[in-house]
């Protein structure tokens, strides 16, 4: 499973635990705040993905401007997993 | 494991006796501290299945993220956090080094809020949990001397109420345990007239014990507590009143 596919299993599982309700498609444009998950589903986001892949790029790469759309997210975590790599 | 709390400041005074009152609760207490006391070591020593300690200097703050997944990593979701490490340094404002200022908010105040940062995302995920902040009745009633302690405390009464209302959603509680004048090392200072003064103006007569702060803490993490978030539970033996 790649990292795109990763994160949107993610954002599923968390819709489910935090009753909140998905829009049907995401793109990589799609922006985060219109994709149906609150700030407290994107917290859970956070930290379920921390669990799976043992990164917080957030914090790691000092991230201080949150993502906008869907892709920007996941290039996010791509980078936080590359640096994990090297 | 079962269900554990991290508990901060554990080595000696409020932080042991919480970690004590928790363990008798049947729950686990991952302890931590920048020393591993005697005492500390002897309670561990007495249920070592279920009280483990952990080094920290909580005031470095570039390391308590690390220090979250670590603990995360090696003994799984947490389900609460009590946030009891602090300093408490007094003198007037005026002469007070800023070096000083700097250190105690660090750790008085910065420390809990990244502490509950990380550690409350497991929380989240969990769907329950409990962050419970040692403040003090000075953050309300003020004290000569403990002007830069008690501005820390008042933070994070403020700091629990919102988070309190950011993560009730989720089936966490957040408060505070606002203690009055205990005897413990932190306040081995206030001693003779002063200390008799407060004592006899309290309505029991008495001061509050680290025993009687714990058990409100318990109280807090246990079922009986789940409807109480967003709040500061007084110990003072009345001197508030």
């Amino acid at each position: 499973m790649n990292i795109e596919q990763t994160v949107k299993r993610a954002m599923s599982d968390v819709a489910q635990l935090s009753d909140c309700q998905l829009i049907e498609t995401i793109e990589p444009d799609t922006l985060l705040l219109q994709s149906g998950l609150d700030s407290l589903g994107y917290a859970m986001l956070v930290a379920q993905l921390e669990e799976e892949l043992g990164i917080d790029p957030f914090t790691e790469l000092a991230i201080t401007v949150y993502p906008a759309t869907f892709a920007e997210f996941v290039a996010v975590y791509a980078q936080g997993l590359e640096q994990k790599r090297d | 494991m079962s269900e554990y709390v991290v508990v901060t400041g554990a080595s000696r005074g409020l932080g042991l006796a919480i970690c004590r009152d928790i363990l008798d609760s049947g729950m686990s207490v991952v302890a931590l501290s920048r020393t591993y006391s005697t005492e500390l070591q002897k309670l561990v020593a007495s249920k070592p299945e279920l009280c483990h300690f952990v080094e920290a200097d909580l005031a470095d703050l570039e390391h308590i993220p690390a220090l979250c997944k670590s603990i995360v990593k090696t003994f799984g979701r947490p389900y609460g956090l009590v946030n009891n490490a602090a300093v408490g340094h007094d003198g007037v404002l005026a002469t007070m080094p800023n070096g000083v200022i700097d250190s105690l908010m660090r750790l008085n105040v910065q420390s809990p809020m990244l502490l509950s940062k990380y550690l409350l995302r497991s929380m989240l995920l969990n769907r329950k949990g409990r962050v419970i902040n040692i403040s003090s009745i000075i953050a309300k009633t003020g004290f000569n001397g403990l002007s830069v302690y008690a501005a820390s405390k008042a933070a994070l009464e403020g700091f629990s109420k919102s988070l309190a209302r950011e993560v009730g959603k989720a089936g966490i509680t957040v408060n505070c345990v606002a203690p009055g004048y205990m005897q413990t090392d932190m306040t081995g200072d206030l001693q003779g007239e002063k200390l008799a003064s407060i004592k006899r103006r309290s309505p029991l007569g008495k001061l509050a014990s680290v025993e009687d702060a714990a058990a409100m803490v318990s109280f807090l993490l246990s079922d009986k507590g789940s409807a109480i978030t967003g709040t500061v539970m007084t110990v003072d033996a009345g001197s508030t009143a």
